[in-house]
């Protein structure tokens, strides 16, 4: 079925879909324009409110070179990187694994769904809360249930080392996230048409084949999306960091978004991170540019 | 597939894990908020005490700074809620309708809004909200939430009107109606469903959200997330507190998500196999 | 309320000391000029808080003046009060300002100076203030900025039965070095005692400020400074932290560190001083808060910890040959520089801060007795307060030895410099660096920051600034 209209005899006005789209576009324009290019103008300037309430002058490419050097951004672009894919493959992964599982047809499924998206509903910064809850090293539950099962845990604690704090920080997210998986996965595996499904059965299709060839790419698409929306979020990551690890022990949870944090709302140095802003959309860019050119190819 | 009865029980097993991973925690945060001090940290854990109330009290009885909290928190997300739909669902419509050119690279700028780092938009939007007499309002709150509610809404709409049949609307362009018309009178009403499901997340994202309020809000008009900040001091986590505090913030979203359940999963296939 | 003709200070000063008079006679407060006015007040979630909210009416009915208290984390704090200084858009009235941060606030004008206030007040007795706390906290270049809330010293804590047990005799009176300090620490370390595994001490190791906050502690106490000459003479900010003195610091905290629980390297303020609230912690130092917080099992929860009588307080070691430096923190009020209510402001400062209203935030016993944090030597006399707060002869001592201007310099770029040390001191305890290393590293990063921030070489004007200073300015107001 072609949904398309514009094609059609009856011509509408060429502008119509302008009219319709352009009242967005101007207020998002109008809102992302502003800080970003607060922070463009801002990354050549001297603007550190420890010394100065104003801008102190034009120091061109400073701010950049500070950002890149100390070894902190190339650790930290390290840190971002890991937690970003791992993160969403994992989440992808798991999600699909959950998302197979719920369209079994079994009383109590419809009611597990309903709660299992539940994490997904929670404020970042509460999970945040109740990891910490969870995590501490002197009666919380996790160390607890884990040192029961007889894992060895760090003596540090789990986010007191550095072997274990990031993926405790990532594992966070892991938990309020891939419930969103399941249930996107979920609903595109819902939306594959029968017919296809018991083509393919009677074509004797081994389940994993099956879930390779036939669903897997029938929902890439939703995928896709699901995928690259994970990818910008993980990007960002800083609140998760802020309440559990404030990015130690050592560097090993300091993320970008964490370091940009720091910059503009413990040191209040603008001018640093405007320039880290920018640094973190050209790298966040060429990394969606990449998805897009090879991932959305056919995308209409 | 699940006629033999272990592969029965092991689904219901795995049914089971998944409640108690996923669920387990939110449970376990929720006792926290009326266990009693000395069992916040006892291992093995302590599930039988008598509850208290004191922590809900001081939350939200005396002095209760939380409870005009979360009316704000109800003000700012209905209000992105409202604002949000004039803005998308005409979007929506036009790049689901008519084949714009360029309309690939316009759907991924607008999802590409979402990578921009939100702490670093902090400052220059409360410098934004000042210079214009908003700051402290809801509606500076309303307004900047909307960079994160439109495009999200607008890939979830387009998904649903592009499943609508469009010979329903030829009859009716035939029949004179204008465009406007045609969206209000005839494809909204057709999909309704997706329109619940978009202000759902709406909601849900605005409610959540934490750092444009941080700046943007003051006193009176501060949400519940902010609120459950004030808590986690230097000399001290008031524990109990943001349990409180965080629970009330929980409970909403997951009671929507609860009722409206039926239109997630509806709603959230973003299209897939149409596209 | 903007439209209600201005009225002067005096009459609104005047009209408040009335309205004090008779609400002590217990009488209904007449409804006063200021009835309409609504005081927005910012402040950070430490102990005076929840003291401060629960006599909140009191202020308003004495002066007719509407309060709305926010509280908030420290970060979000600083978040909130920077986003509305520098888009010029009044948040508050009344904002806790840290004391790092005091220098820039009244240069930028973001916060008033209060010397004409004091001046014009008498009662505000600022002869009443430990010297050596207002010129940690509260002056920058001879004036007064703020006024302290609630004041930190450090202090030695330890478990006195286990330690009585262990047999270690511990000097109270600060007649010590760090050397024997660190020897009771190691001989406290290890041993079980009613049914705990006992650990020597606990440190505070997350960055970037708590560890910093303890380690400066340790380092000032053992003799250093961060730069060449600051706050004292002519400045340079040439960073002096790679110094023989510095690393024998650095050494002993690390030792201290080998004693203490080892998640402590995460551990925060709090973390720290609620680890040894648990019962199995021989011995550490903290902020004097944790005198009082640590006889709680929780925090404002009410509840006793397992020591809350145990708690034996000695004073905090020296270094042979060294004058003790104490460090000196807490929270302090000023009156926002874009303000429209700078008269109820004051108000409001002058009643936070009064000797009665802080010994009533000391009685003040909904979550037990939790505030003790005084700035003003006759509270620390005050039988009454001495009777619930054992602690406060030796926490008055604490404070006269304080200069929180050496301990952490509030020079303009602290935070990113805290920001380093932290970091670098957290991976000195984490394993990923040796002291040397670390102090080589972070002497570094100083200088680029410094310098980068047109800090070395120093051409600003200097301002001598000294405790006698201080002392003469405070003469001066009184």
């Amino acid at each position: 079925m072609n949904s398309t209209l514009a094609h059609r005899p009856r011509r509408l006005p060429a502008f119509i879909p302008w009219l319709l789209i352009s009242p967005s576009i101007i207020l998002l324009v109008a809102l992302i324009a502003f800080p970003l290019l607060f922070a463009l103008k801002n990354s050549f300037y001297f603007w550190n409110l420890q010394m100065s309430p104003t801008p102190m002058g034009f120091i061109g490419w400073g701010n950049y070179e500070m950002a890149l050097s100390g070894g902190f951004f190339f650790g930290a672009l390290l840190n971002t990187l890991l937690i970003t894919v791992v993160g969403t493959a994992i989440e992808f992964t798991l999600g699909l694994a959950i998302a197979l599982l719920l369209v079994h047809k079994v009383p109590g499924m419809n009611m597990t769904r309903a709660l299992l998206i539940m994490p997904t509903t929670i404020a970042p910064i509460v999970v945040g809360f109740l990891f910490r809850y969870m995590y501490d090293p002197g009666g919380g539950l996790i160390p607890w249930l884990l040192t029961s099962l007889g894992i060895p845990l760090p003596p540090q604690g789990i986010l007191g080392s550095s072997t274990t704090a990031l993926w405790a920080v990532l594992f966070a997210d892991i938990w309020q996230w891939t419930p969103f998986f399941a249930i996107v996965l979920y609903a595109g595996l819902l939306s594959i048409p029968p017919d296809i499904i018991e083509a393919a059965r009677i074509d004797k299709a081994s389940p994993w084949a099956m879930l390779m060839r036939i669903k897997i790419p029938l929902i890439k698409k939703t995928a896709m999306i699901v995928i690259m929306l994970r990818f910008m979020q993980l990007f960002n990551t800083f609140d998760l960091v802020l309440v559990l690890t404030k990015g130690g022990p050592g560097a090993s949870t300091r993320t970008l978004g964490y370091s940009l944090y720091q910059y503009g709302l413990v040191d209040f140095n603008i001018g640093l991170a405007s320039a880290m802003t920018w640094l973190m959309v050209i790298v966040v860019n060429a990394i969606i540019a990449l998805l897009v050119f090879f991932a959305f190819k056919e995308f209409d | 597939m699940t006629r033999s009865v272990p592969a029965k029980a092991a689904v219901y097993a795995l049914m089971l894990l998944m409640l108690v991973v996923f669920i387990g925690p939110i449970f376990w945060f929720v006792l926290l908020a009326i266990r009693p001090a000395d069992t916040f940290f006892t291992m093995p854990p302590v599930t039988a005490f008598t509850p208290i109330w004191d922590s809900v009290n001081y939350a939200f009885g005396d002095p209760g700074n939380n409870l005009p909290q979360l009316l704000n928190s109800l003000i700012v997300a209905a209000g992105a809620v409202m604002l949000n739909l004039p803005f998308s669902l005409p979007a929506a419509y036009a790049l689901s309708r008519f084949r714009i050119k360029g309309r690939k690279h316009l759907m991924m700028w607008y999802l590409g809004l979402l990578m921009a780092p939100p702490v670093a938009f902090l400052i220059p939007y409360s410098i934004l909200a000042s210079a214009v007499g908003l700051k402290g309002s809801y509606f500076s709150m309303i307004l900047i939430l909307q960079t994160l509610t439109i495009p999200f809404s607008i890939w979830l709409l387009r998904s649903f009107i592009d499943e609508v049949p469009v010979e329903i609307e030829e009859a009716a362009r035939v029949d004179g109606a204008s465009t406007a018309t045609i969206i209000g009178r005839i494809v909204l009403p057709l999909i309704l469903p997706g329109v619940i499901v978009t202000s759902m997340f709406a909601f849900v994202f605005s409610w959540n959200n934490a750092a444009f309020p941080l700046v943007l809000s003051n006193r009176e008009t501060a949400t519940l997330p902010v609120g459950t900040l004030r808590y986690f001091g230097t000399a001290g986590v008031t524990w109990g507190f943001i349990a409180a505090a965080a629970v009330a913030a929980m409970i909403p979203p997951m009671l929507i998500f609860l009722a409206l359940d039926r239109y997630v999963v509806r709603g959230l296939t973003f299209g897939s196999v149409k596209g | 309320m903007m439209t209600t003709p201005k009225i002067s200070r005096r009459t609104v000063l005047k009209s408040g000391a009335a309205l004090a008079g008779t609400s002590a006679l217990g009488l209904k407060p007449r409804r006063a000029s200021a009835q309409d006015k609504t005081l927005r007040v910012l402040l950070a979630g430490d102990p005076f808080y929840y003291a401060i909210e629960g006599l909140a009416d009191q202020f308003q009915q004495a002066t007719g003046i509407k309060l709305q208290i926010e509280a908030i984390s420290l970060e979000a704090l600083q978040a909130r009060l920077t986003s509305s200084f520098i888009s010029n858009q009044p948040d508050a009235d009344v904002i806790s300002v840290d004391q790092m941060w005091l220098g820039q606030y009244l240069e930028s004008k973001w916060i008033l100076p209060l010397n004409e206030f004091i001046k014009a007040d008498k009662d505000t007795d600022i002869a009443d203030y430990v010297p050596q706390a207002l010129y940690s906290m509260n002056t920058w270049r001879g004036q007064v900025g703020t006024l302290p809330v609630a004041t930190y010293g450090q202090t030695v804590l330890y478990y006195k039965d286990y330690v009585e047990q262990a047999g270690v005799k511990i000097p109270t009176d600060g007649s010590w070095s760090w050397a024997d300090y660190l020897a009771i620490v190691e001989k406290l370390n290890g041993k079980d005692f009613s049914g705990a595994k006992m650990a020597g001490t606990v440190v505070s190791g997350q960055q970037p400020a708590p560890v910093v906050h303890m380690f400066t502690q340790l380092a000032a106490s053992m003799g250093t400074h961060w730069f060449k000459q600051f706050p004292t003479g002519k400045w340079d900010f040439e960073p002096t932290i790679d110094s023989p003195e510095t690393l024998e610091a650095l050494k002993t905290f690390q030792a201290l560190y080998k004693n203490s629980p080892p998640e402590a390297v995460g551990y925060n303020w709090f973390d720290a001083g609620m680890r040894f609230a648990k019962g199995d912690i021989g011995i550490f130092y903290w902020w004097t808060p944790y005198a009082y917080l640590c006889k709680k099992d929780g925090y404002m929860t009410g509840k006793d910890s397992v020591i809350a009588d145990k708690i034996g307080i000695a004073r905090l070691p020296t270094a042979p040959g060294k004058k003790q430096v104490v460090s000196i923190g807490g929270h302090s009020l000023g009156i926002a520089g874009n303000t429209q209510n700078r008269d109820a402001a004051w108000q409001f400062i002058k009643w936070a801060t009064s000797a009665k209203t802080q010994k009533e935030m000391a009685l003040f016993n909904k979550f037990g007795y939790q505030f003790s944090d005084f700035a003003r030597p006759s509270l620390y006399k005050d039988p009454d307060l001495i009777k619930i707060y054992p602690h406060l002869p030796g926490q008055l001592a604490d404070l006269e030895e304080g200069n929180g201007k050496i301990v952490r310099p509030p020079c303009p770029v602290y935070t990113t410099l805290e920001g380093i040390y932290g970091l670098n001191l957290n991976k000195v305890l984490s394993g990923e660096l040796t002291p040397e290393q670390c102090l080589k590293e972070t002497s570094v990063f100083f200088q680029t920051i410094l310098k980068g921030n047109f800090l070395i070489p120093y051409q600003q004007a200097s301002y001598d600034d000294t405790l006698d200073a201080t002392k003469a300015l405070m003469a001066s107001l009184a």
